[in-house]
């Protein structure tokens, strides 16, 4: 989860600056235009129809230069609504997003969709095909058009507070991406919070932009609008693969990597244990081969494949997993069919989207403490079967093989 | 009252769609303008005797777009 959020927070600073200036930027810089006119009682034209710039199409309304004093208020008072706003509005898509979260591939079909519109939008602002500019939502001529008068009207301190909120109604193209992934997060709270480093993220680039755009002229627009739709283009393909992971297809990046993989599976026989929930992992005493043989003492239960004999029949089979910030320890086990397994998931201090244990072939779906221990029951299967586990976002993933 | 319909082949992305119903404010006569980004096209209805189609062509030439 807090990938997510990073990665929320990195593209607002980054590629979501600039794409939302070029939807939203005029109402702030009119807005600022109005209140120091006002401020200043001048007469004249004002700063926005005076400093409109003009570039491939783009209009620009660089701030009054001259009154960097009397800007600060509008532009806190525009940025703090926007993101007040715009957190809210991540708590509801996360809580829209958590109504259609019933089963994992629900939600991978709900990533997948994600991911398309995503990708979409990455082709639609690098202008591949006409066809892409319908992945972006146009408002109504008759609210652009009530947010443009307000945006004229020279008024106190709550004009920009009112216009930041009204941004809600017209976000780029990149914040809509990102309102996506919010409602692919299926939890407000992680809604909110995706929302809220995204907005946050956008910020300083908001307000620091038309300096650098005024400066760099047309180059800077031209070369960092690739970039914005690349960024969205990476994470259009990411969460089409999370969402092909979670509906179970043959074709993802972690299938297709350990279909690649070459490396020997390190195969490890265990003899049998006590069909006890809280049975320590030492109670396994484990081999390794082709290798060095290990005992149980010294095995780290993170590191092996590990294929558990067949017990007698009255006993259970432990298999653990060290749920780590990166990934599942081990992530390819070899299991005993037939026989129930006992599976330990065990996490320390493990913050990612990991905790999120799910196996979609089972209707596992766990939420695991950050620090501790869970259990589950997997029933027992025939030989030759393969199921896979991964989050609940499809980003970390494992399988287990019964043998 | 008129009529047209602009081509513009390069708005690139919705903002553009705003910039140019901006010109609704900022001519005299424009009675409406509805663009269109995924249309590349913008619908305007006008008073002919206050402001001439080349006049319109020059106000969105003027915002750095192509018209035809």
């Amino acid at each position: 989860m807090d990938n997510i959020i990073l990665v929320a927070f990195i593209t607002g600073l980054t590629a979501g600056g600039l794409s939302c200036f070029a939807v939203q930027g005029g109402l702030l810089t009119g807005s600022i235009a109005q209140q120091v006119e006002s401020t200043s009682q001048s007469s004249g034209k004002t700063a926005s129809s005076s400093k409109k710039k003009k570039n491939n199409g783009r209009r620009i309304q660089p701030a009054n230069p001259k009154r960097p004093a009397g800007m600060i208020q509008p532009i806190l008072l525009f940025t703090t609504a926007k993101l007040v706003a715009y957190t809210i509005l991540g708590f509801f898509l996360g809580l829209l997003g958590s109504l259609f979260s019933f089963s994992s591939s629900l939600k991978g079909a709900i990533q997948l969709a994600i991911g398309i519109f995503l990708v979409g939008n990455a082709l639609r602002m690098l202008n591949v095909h006409p066809i892409f500019r319908y992945f972006s939502f146009e408002p109504p001529s008759q609210l652009t058009r009530y947010i443009r008068r307000v945006s004229k009207r020279a008024e106190s301190w709550a004009t920009p507070l009112f216009l930041g909120a009204l941004t809600l109604l017209i976000p780029c193209g990149v914040t809509q991406s990102m309102m996506a992934v919010a409602v692919g997060t299926g939890n407000p709270l992680t809604g909110a919070v995706i929302m809220f480093a995204f907005i946050l993220g956008t910020s300083p680039t908001f307000i620091g932009v038309s300096w650098l755009v005024t400066s760099l002229g047309g180059m800077f627009q031209k070369y960092f609008y690739r970039f914005v739709a690349l960024t969205v283009l990476v994470l259009g393909l990411y969460a089409i693969n999370g969402g092909l992971v979670l509906v179970d297809s043959p074709v993802s990046s972690a299938k297709i990597l350990r279909a690649f993989n070459s490396d020997p599976p390190v195969s490890v026989t265990a003899t049998t244990v006590a069909p006890s929930p809280a049975a320590p992992a030492s109670s396994v005493s484990a081999e390794l081969a082709p290798g060095s043989p290990l005992t149980a003492s010294d095995t780290p239960p993170s590191d092996v494949n590990r294929v558990v004999a067949p017990p007698p029949p009255t006993a259970a089979v432990i298999a653990q997993i060290n749920v780590e910030n990166s990934g599942y320890l081990p992530d390819n086990l070899a299991l005993p069919a037939n026989l129930p397994i006992e599976l330990h998931l065990i996490t320390n201090h493990t913050r990612s989207c990991s905790r999120a244990f799910v196996i979609p072939e089972l209707g596992v779906q766990e939420l695991l403490p950050a620090t501790g221990e869970k259990v589950i029951q997997i029933p027992a299967q025939k030989a030759g079967k393969t199921i896979d586990f991964m989050c609940s976002m499809g980003m970390y993933t494992g399988v287990f093989q019964f043998k | 009252m008129a009529r047209s319909t602009f081509n513009i082949p390069n708005m690139f992305c919705p903002a553009c769609v705003m910039h140019l119903e901006g010109l609704e404010d900022e001519l005299d006569g424009i009675l409406s303008i509805k663009a269109s980004y995924q249309k590349q096209r913008m619908d305007v209805e006008f008073d002919e005797k206050r402001i001439s189609e080349q006049s319109i062509r020059a106000a969105v030439a003027g915002l750095g777009y192509q018209i035809s």
